[in-house]
């Protein structure tokens, strides 16, 4: 007789709408995958606010918090938009060549 | 193929069967909302029959239409033995083994009634069976997970999935009882086939489900020709539950 | 937008912001790290290094919150079977729906704090941990189900809006879910209500008779004043509004809206006092309140028996297919 299958945690991702990143809902009980699914449609669908659902084993899921992976404390500006500011060198070259700030582009 | 222009007598009959059947089921198994044995369960089991109640109106809408009579009317303000739900559903939700066994009995059933229905001549009827079909695919999925698992525990569930089904007996055949003026329905293009053809299609479809899990298949119909009649205590309780409110003060709007 | 100016200074273990990476610090100091980060608005995380009163102080605020949504759904459930139209009884099934819902995610979030579902099962079955006192009251009519999810429903919405911001994320999250699908089931209860209120005179006054019943226990529900400085709760940022705070905003709310249906409210003292800016009305029964919560309510064993008799019934399914997990 083998015993059967324990509930454990699955993560439950969603999709509002298409297109859309996959976020993360929360997580239901459930002894298999099969049922696992279905839980995460009612409880994260049935509603029909999702359009795609993944459901992920919590056991699967590889946690990664470090801040000393994530969140290093040495200056990393130079990977950012922001890290190349040019208002002042522009201003300069705008009197040297007398041109006017170009007009913002509409979006 | 001759297209119905309005409900002629027996697609009333078919409609109020599988009206009645949706009505009763969805009622029964709301039963379940707070009480099922797992939480995440419970939801899942009242999805199920909140769908039901949503289809039973959907096509008392349809009965009633003709005649302009309210969906709420139809569902509540009759005596328990003018409903023609099918003995199946006479049962009552019974504990989760009986809850199970009892709707994948009625799901794989009411795909099959469905199926027959698909396409045919009678547009309203058509275009609402094809968005049922769609519903009731997850039903089937959803229950027929459950008649595995339990089919497939060697321990109390099988055990209590077995009783079910002996005790459901001869009523599990019931959704194909022969309707009234059959002929007509199948003659206008509303039906494919008789209900005693689409048994024989049902039984293909459950037998290797059944053989897999080695469950005894449904016995033929006890009664055949009042699988739809003679609804019994249970039903009784349930129609007096359910018209309670209702009845307290007739005419008034909830 | 980042400041592209500015260098981030090199941070030593003392200093960095999360201080559930400083294993090596002594408790005292991890203590101190971490209450100055909740009580700066910072958040919690499951997995999160937390000391063991805030642990303790989340789990019983979350626990009690589960408990009362999985008893909540008793006194509602009883007229499943009894709705008058096709479309209540579609409402009232998805509104009870969602409270067994409500209670999933909520005991999933005690979950993850460490206490087993079945343990807290246990508790609540036993009597060791409590539910809302408005779910320890019977309910005599289809009355009773308008004003129950209109009312009711509406002082539980106040107290859950105030929770969308607790320093326990998770928790936050899953208040942010739950206001979200608590929209509608005050509307379907207001709909109820003013269907009835405006419907036969045996209709109305059953709504009247209703209000008279249910307004005791509703003035007790957000609970008796509290001084914010010793609130624990409050402390923690587990909460962000203190009871009276609460009682007063769903007085404003609903006072006038009960009135508009030609309601009277059974409180002769209750009246809106411009000077102070706040709601006078009659002291509230705590000692009502306290023998309720303490499961001597009227319905309070009559619900647990009732509880305990499901599970029973369902044991086999949990002992063969639904297994709960064994305990770490």
């Amino acid at each position: 007789m083998s015993s059967p299958p324990e509930l454990e945690a699955w993560e439950v991702f969603r999709q509002e709408k298409a297109g859309d990143p996959m976020r993360h809902g929360g997580s239901v009980m459930a002894p298999d995958a099969e049922l696992a699914s279905h839980y995460a449609r009612e409880l994260y669908g049935r509603r029909q606010e999702s359009v795609r659902l993944w459901v992920v084993r919590r056991t699967d899921i590889v946690d990664v918090a470090d801040p000393d992976l994530l969140q290093p404390p040495l200056d990393r500006s130079f990977k950012k938009p922001g890290g190349y500011p040019m208002r002042d060198k522009l201003a300069a070259a705008r009197e040297i060549s007398g041109q006017a700030k170009p007009k913002a582009r509409s979006k | 193929m001759s297209v119905v222009s309005a409900p002629t007598v027996a697609l009333g009959e078919l409609l109020r069967s599988m009206a009645d059947d949706e009505f009763v089921i969805g009622f029964s198994d709301s039963e379940w909302t707070g009480i099922a044995p797992l939480l995440e369960e419970d939801v899942a089991m009242s999805s199920l029959a909140q769908d039901e109640l949503g289809h039973a109106s959907a096509l008392y809408g349809l009965l009633g239409e003709p005649t302009g009579t309210d969906p709420d009317a139809l569902a509540y303000d009759r005596e328990p033995e003018a409903y023609r739900h099918c003995r199946l559903l006479d049962h009552g939700r019974g504990d989760w083994a009986m809850t199970i066994a009892r709707r994948y009995l009625y799901d794989s059933a009411d795909a099959v009634r469905l199926a027959a229905l698909a396409g045919g001549s009678w547009a309203p009827l058509a275009e609402l069976v094809g968005k049922l079909v769609r519903e009731e695919r997850y039903h089937l999925m959803h229950v027929g997970a459950w008649l595995d698992r339990l089919a497939r525990n060697d321990g109390e569930a099988r055990a209590r999935l077995l009783a079910a089904l002996g005790e459901l007996g001869g009523d599990a055949a019931t959704v194909f009882t022969p309707l009234p003026n059959e002929p007509a329905l199948i003659g206008a293009g509303i039906l494919a086939a008789p209900m005693t053809v689409l048994e024989g299609r049902w039984r293909e479809s459950i037998g290797p489900v059944f053989a897999e899990l080695d469950l005894p298949m449904p016995p033929p119909a006890s009664d055949p020709a009042r699988g739809r009649l003679d609804h019994g205590d249970t039903f009784h309780l349930l129609w007096g539950a359910f018209t309670s409110v209702r009845y307290s003060e007739p005419g008034v709007t909830w | 937008m980042t400041d592209p100016l500015a260098l981030e200074p090199i941070l030593g273990p003392r200093e960095r912001l999360r201080p559930a990476f400083n294993d090596e610090l002594p408790h005292d100091e991890r203590f101190a790290l971490f209450e100055a980060h909740v009580t700066r608005g910072g958040k919690v995380e499951a997995t999160d290094w937390m000391p063991d009163e805030y642990r303790t102080a989340v789990l019983r605020f979350v626990e009690m919150h589960a408990n009362s949504e999985l008893m909540g759904v008793l006194p509602e459930r009883e007229w499943l079977m009894r709705a008058p139209t096709l479309r209540r009884k579609l409402a009232l099934t998805a509104k009870v729906q969602d409270e067994v819902g409500h209670a999933q995610l909520l005991y999933r979030v005690a979950e993850d704090l460490g206490k087993s579902r079945e343990a807290m099962f246990d508790d609540l079955l036993a009597g060791r941990t409590k539910f809302h006192n408005v779910f320890h009251y019977p309910t005599v009519g289809w009355a009773d189900v308008g004003m129950i999810a209109w009312l009711v429903d509406a002082a539980a919405i106040v107290a859950q809006q105030a929770l969308r911001d607790s320093s326990y994320a998770p928790y936050a999250r899953t208040m942010r879910k739950i206001c979200w699908e608590e929209s509608v089931h005050i509307m379907h209860g207001r709909d109820v209500v003013v269907t009835m209120a405006t419907g036969s005179a045996a209709q109305h006054a059953a709504i009247q008779d209703a209000l008279e019943r249910w307004w005791g226990p509703l003035m007790q529900m957000h609970g008796p004043r509290s001084v914010r400085e010793k609130d624990r709760d409050l402390h923690w940022r587990i909460k962000a509004k203190t009871s009276e705070e609460l009682r007063q905003e769903f007085l404003t709310i609903y006072v006038p809206r009960i009135r508009e249906l030609g309601l009277v409210i059974p409180d002769p003292d209750l009246e809106w006092d411009e000077r102070a800016g706040t709601w006078r009305y009659a002291e509230p029964d705590w000692d009502e309140l306290r023998a309720v919560v303490t499961n001597h309510g009227p319905m309070s064993q009559a619900r647990l028996a009732f509880r305990r008799l499901a599970r029973e019934e369902n044991r086999w399914v949990r002992e063969t297919i639904l297994v709960a997990p064994r305990a770490a």
